[in-house]
């Protein structure tokens, strides 16, 4: 059986893939994956942390549990305001690559 | 009154309006901006009628929910920056309306004036929030709603570009947030913040590493939203391409309660003197870079949004050093003021500048060559206010500076304090740049027509002055207000 190591293993391994991933893509959509695979990352280290520390009453604890769903539901939200507007900046400049998006300077 | 139904009048406000939005027809959206004006006054009142004794404190939402005098105090200063931002959207009503494929006249109007109500209801809950989860949820309402905000003029290169930057930097900080809150949930099994300052004095030693990593991260998140350096790179092309309320709103709003977040952390965490001794250098290294890189960056700027970015950028870098030195006993009361003066003069700024902008078609310093013609009342307002974001005396803007060195000074926060001088001192140079090219320089096309100002937008300006002038003489009143 998996330790609660290993699970913090595979989520830092998340992590660093995600943030390597948002650090080092140009194209807009996989910096977004990235960004999805970061906040996995918590979630699944979340979990782990949950059912290593078992309460009085012989269950995990639960608070950690329920702020998975919160961020699960935010990660939705963000999406669904984040797609939109990568669909509003191709509409408008046929492209989704960072390189492209330097309009502004002083 | 329960302060519990501050927030629910706030929603409750904001589904009204869209309500009223979705039912009255085409043509101009001024009622909406009217009723949300009206009704976050009103909600403004109530909060000096909240009484905290009200919540009920074995109810488990009192896990997450305070209502200390701090988060009265946001609260109410987040519903007065978001009634003068409305004013400020109805100004901006034409750029909007040019930024938006309008299939009507109007169309996309209604939501521009109230989307920032929920921002409010986010940021007024953030105030409050004394658990992680809280903290996390309410500051994710705040910038789910503002990366529709500054993305708002789809025709508009500049705001949209603005819009995926704050979107991809925004969800990078929610990702180092959520993940930084993980561990410090794994070191401590709590998400409670006063809970998890009872634990922490008798935390075994070998956590520690895993626990300030945790707090590292969460600290950058912050970092994001307060626009400290090195975490402020966002910050001028955001400000600049956004539409320029709402780059108020950013300004203002959304800063302030990441401090209040930032204050309520760190206060969690310096209950033990050993992470105290090993936060403090971090932040003070945090604080100088952001005073210098903000004022610094600001001297060549030529587009005046994205001068009062890095201006902003300069005023985070105060307020932290004000953080630098909470231990000293008049910090908490320097920090809010500092807000307050930083609220008026910010706000009064981006109010001009939105006036002016949509007079002269756009937001260079160039365009407001020779301002002091065309429109004496604006000219002398933006003087005004740059004079006190510069800290001259007699001005809010200086005293709020005075009473944070004082706290440093206390503190023997040296290096910072003159590092803080110098910049002041350079921060002179650009803001008197600008009341150069309103009084000094000619202006474009002398034949141009005066500036007409909305009646609403007038009677604001001519608070927000008072009140800088006000502030700056005779501070005592405010003083005795302040928590």
């Amino acid at each position: 059986m998996p330790t609660l190591g290993d699970y913090l293993l595979v989520s830092g391994l998340l992590f660093s893939i995600g943030l390597a991933g948002v650090l080092l893509r140009r194209n807009l959509l996989i910096i977004f994956m990235s960004l999805e695979l970061m906040l996995n990352a918590a979630n699944l280290s979340l979990v782990a942390f949950a059912r290593h520390s078992v309460t009085a009453f012989g269950l995990p604890d639960y608070n950690a549990q329920v702020l998975v769903f919160f961020i699960i539901t935010v990660a939705a939200a963000e999406v669904a305001v984040g797609l939109a507007i990568i669909v509003a900046l191709y509409r408008l400049r046929q492209t989704t690559h960072v390189e492209d998006l330097n309009g502004m300077k002083f | 009154m329960n302060p519990l139904y501050l927030e629910v009048s706030v929603v409750v406000l904001g589904i009204i309006l869209f309500m009223v939005e979705a039912f009255s027809g085409a043509g101009s959206k001024r009622s909406i901006v009217y009723i949300g004006f009206i009704g976050l006054l009103g909600i403004l009142a109530a909060t000096f009628f909240a009484d905290p004794a009200l919540l009920d404190s074995s109810a488990a939402y009192a896990r997450f929910y305070s209502a200390d005098p701090l988060a009265i105090f946001l609260k109410q200063f987040t519903l007065l920056t978001t009634a003068v931002v409305l004013v400020m959207a109805l100004e901006y009503a034409p750029t909007v309306e040019a930024g938006l494929p309008a299939e009507r006249r109007g169309a996309g109007l209604g939501e521009f004036y109230t989307l920032p109500i929920f921002a409010c209801a986010g940021l007024m809950w953030m105030a409050s929030a004394v658990d992680f989860v809280m903290i996390f949820v309410s500051l994710e309402l705040v910038t789910i709603t503002l990366y529709i905000l500054v993305s708002y003029l789809r025709r508009n290169e500049n705001s949209l570009e603005a819009g995926t930057k704050y979107l991809v930097l925004g969800a990078l900080s929610t990702g180092f947030l959520v993940y930084g809150i993980t561990w410090i949930y794994g070191v401590t099994g709590q998400f409670h913040l006063a809970t998890i300052a009872a634990k922490l004095p008798a935390l075994d030693q070998a956590t520690a590493p895993a626990l300030l990593f945790g707090f590292g991260l969460v600290l950058v998140a912050l970092g994001f939203k307060i626009s400290a350096a090195p975490f402020q790179f966002w910050v001028p092309d955001v400000y600049q391409g956004a539409p320029t309320p709402v780059a108020a709103f950013l300004a203002v709003a959304s800063k302030a309660a990441g401090f209040i977040v930032l204050i309520r952390v760190i206060q969690t965490f310096f209950v033990v003197p050993a992470l105290q001794e090993k936060i403090l250098p971090l932040l003070a290294v945090i604080t100088g870079a952001t005073m210098i890189f903000g004022n610094l960056a600001a001297i060549p700027q030529g587009n005046l949004k994205r001068l009062l970015a890095y201006s902003s950028i300069g005023h985070a870098g105060y307020l932290l050093l004000g953080i630098v030195s909470i231990s000293a006993p008049f910090a908490g009361t320097a920090i809010v003021f500092y807000l307050v003066a930083y609220l008026v003069m910010t706000l009064l700024a981006f109010l001009v500048t939105t006036i002016v902008a949509q007079a002269t078609g756009g937001d260079d310093i160039a365009n407001f060559n020779g301002l002091n013609r065309r429109a004496p009342h604006l000219a002398f307002a933006l003087m005004l206010s740059m004079l006190s974001l510069a800290g001259l005396p007699l001005t809010a803007g200086f005293l709020g500076k005075l009473f944070i060195f004082e706290c440093a000074i206390e503190e023997q926060h040296w290096i910072l304090v003159i590092l803080g001088i110098i910049t002041v001192a350079a921060g002179f140079y650009y803001y008197l740049k600008v009341i150069r090219a309103m009084y000094w320089q000619q202006p474009t096309d002398p034949d141009a027509p005066e500036i007409e100002v909305g009646g609403p937008a007038k009677l604001t300006i001519a608070l927000l002055c008072a009140l800088i002038i006000w502030i700056g003489v005779y501070p005592a009143p405010l003083l005795s207000l302040l928590p």
